[in-house]
């Protein structure tokens, strides 16, 4: 194995932050939804570069990694489902026009 | 995994079997409305006979992931609590709007289920799961009027601001997984334990904490970390806003007192000057928004804001060291759960009739044209208060009291929760002066909710006046629950 584990939390770091700054600037609800599971998998990079450089954790990693991979489908499912429901209803994937109950 | 693995989970078990009843009463005899309901409350009944067995025995299951002690009773008693009124106070507002009964009750079922099994997590793994099994469910409910466009506005930013907080959780977790290489509760707290000891924290743990302690703050709808509640809460279905309103936050800190309390405890001294400030900010701006909302369900969701403040002036007594500020927040959880219950049931009681809208003009004279629930509207509002001899009054005098005797900055914060509990009562005093003291502007035909409505309502109302003449009956189950891992 090439590199270090630092070497790979700094590259799951920047990927996390990419996904941050994706659901904080983008306005259209696909793109946001796009952002929140890079973000999720910058997470499970995180979980298998740790269980990959720490022998201890070799295990724990594999299992881990699975439940957010199983996780973020689940959410992925409902997010997309809130979606097109919305989308008959307004006609727009734009969040910053889903603004009928703010006073 | 052995059979008495499956004997501690037992509740959780049967809970999943009851949403499972559910979709196949409903699939074997379809538009038998009556079959359904009677299986979700019977099913919820047996949940609740499975958790009183349970009380008083201590154990643990799957090699630690999961305890069994005081903590996990009381909770789960609460959540099944939370369920059977949901659907008491739904079946009323579903079925005119012609939304299916038994999707509602499966979801609901599915969602406590999460509920409960966050409350017996001791495995950070197993706490981010259930934790999911909460939620997901939770947009869902949220968006389930699909064709109200509010509705699934309100879902749609509930589901965004939920899931990039889970995000932001789970890479806490994971930091804290890696660095202390193990998932348990118990082991975290001891690798955190040493540090305490060491005087030095990695960057990486301290970071993960941190990460970690956000996502928690989002869950349970703290200031900064509070902008999807307003519209999440008014956009769905009230009997919904609910359930949502209770379910998720309780289950929210259920998260905390097993993350923080028995993972971070050995570190207390150092999180106690976040949670104070986390706690002035959230119950101050909570409540001068409220004051300033003129739509009920947007009101409440306010002042559901602001309550978490005073839940949190308890976990920050419990952080100055004083243990009694644990039973304080199961107290005023249990309490609130039942006062904030009741006040959405009135809204939604109004709202039976599609189109009736829950701006606070609909109150304007109900204390006339529905006397009871007027009555039953002004004993939650005043329980919300925090007047005595209601449920709420003993919630803040405990959290108060707790962080008076933890001393110092508590002092302060007990204070300022003094003074935030007087300034709201200016709000949720204007909707009983609409009710008694305004005539309406058009005149509404007085709401007659069925038989359940009514039960629940009693159910609420009744524990509301119970715990507020009698706290002793509460207190002797949250002094017990509140005595646990740190």
């Amino acid at each position: 194995m090439s590199g270090s584990l630092d070497s790979y939390l700094v590259l799951s770091g920047l990927l996390f932050a990419i996904g941050t700054f994706g659901f904080l600037a983008r306005r259209n609800a696909i793109s946001m939804l796009m952002s929140i599971e890079l973000m999720l998998n910058a997470v499970n990079l995180t979980v298998v570069a740790f269980g990959a450089f720490v022998p201890a954790l070799k295990t724990h990693a594999a299992v881990i990694a699975l439940l957010v991979i199983a996780v973020a489908a689940a959410e992925a499912t409902v997010g997309l489902a809130l979606v097109m429901a919305i989308y008959r209803n307004r006609k727009t994937p734009l969040v910053d026009e889903y603004d009928s109950m703010s006073e | 995994m052995n059979w008495s693995d499956i004997g501690t989970i037992a509740p959780v078990v049967a809970s999943v079997l009851v949403a499972a009843a559910i979709l196949i009463v409903d699939l074997a005899l379809p538009n038998r409305r009556q079959a359904v309901i009677a299986t979700a409350l019977g099913g919820l009944g047996v949940v609740a006979a499975v958790i009183l067995l349970q009380a008083g025995h201590a154990g643990s299951a799957f090699g630690g992931a999961y305890s069994l002690d005081n903590l996990t009773v009381f909770l789960d008693a609460i959540f099944v609590a939370i369920a059977v009124l949901t659907i008491l106070f739904g079946v009323d507002y579903i079925e005119p709007r012609g939304l299916p009964i038994a999707e509602f009750a499966a979801i609901l079922v599915f969602a406590v289920t999460g509920a409960m099994l966050i409350a017996g997590s001791t495995d950070l793994v197993l706490l981010f799961v259930a934790l999911e099994l909460m939620v997901l469910p939770g947009y869902v409910l949220a968006g389930f009027a699909r064709r109200d466009p509010y509705s699934t506005e309100g879902a749609i930013k509930y589901f965004l601001l939920g899931s990039f907080s889970s995000a932001i959780l789970l890479f806490g977790l994971a930091y804290v997984w890696g660095i202390t290489g193990t998932t348990r509760v118990d082991g975290v707290a001891a690798a955190l334990a040493k540090v305490a000891a060491g005087g030095s924290i990695q960057p990486g743990l301290a970071m993960g904490l941190a990460f970690m302690s956000a996502g928690v703050a989002f869950k349970m709808a703290a200031v900064p970390f509070h902008y999807w509640t307003p519209d999440a809460y008014q956009g769905s279905p009230t009997p919904i806003t609910a359930y949502l309103s209770v379910g998720p936050k309780v289950g929210a800190f259920a998260i905390a007192l097993r993350l923080f309390v028995g993972a971070l405890g050995p570190l207390r001294a150092d999180w106690l000057p976040v949670v104070i400030v986390l706690a002035a900010v959230t119950m101050t701006l909570g409540n001068l928004v409220a004051i300033s909302q003129d739509n009920v369900k947007r009101m409440l969701a306010y002042s559901s804001i602001a309550h978490t403040g005073y839940i949190l002036v308890g976990l920050a007594a419990y952080a100055g060291g004083q243990h009694s500020g644990l039973s304080a927040i199961l107290f005023y959880g249990a309490a609130y759960t039942f006062m904030n219950m009741g006040a959405f049931a009135v809204v939604a009681a109004l709202q039976r009739q599609p189109g009736v809208s829950s701006q606070i003009a609909t109150f304007a004279g109900l204390g006339r044209r529905d006397p009871w629930l007027g009555a039953l509207m002004a004993v939650f509002l005043l329980s919300l208060t925090g007047i005595p001899p209601l449920a709420g009054f003993w919630a803040k005098a405990y959290v108060i009291l707790a962080a008076v005797q933890a001393g110092g900055w508590l002092t302060a914060l007990a204070v300022l929760a003094m003074v935030n509990a007087a300034a709201a009562a200016f709000y949720y005093l204007r909707v009983v002066v609409y009710m008694y003291m305004r005539e309406p502007a058009e005149e509404l035909r007085p709401s007659s909710p069925g038989l359940l409505f009514r039960v629940g309502l009693g159910v609420t109302c009744v524990l509301t006046v119970v715990f507020g003449l009698f706290p002793a009956i509460a207190t002797a189950a949250t002094n017990a629950a509140g005595v646990f891992g740190g």
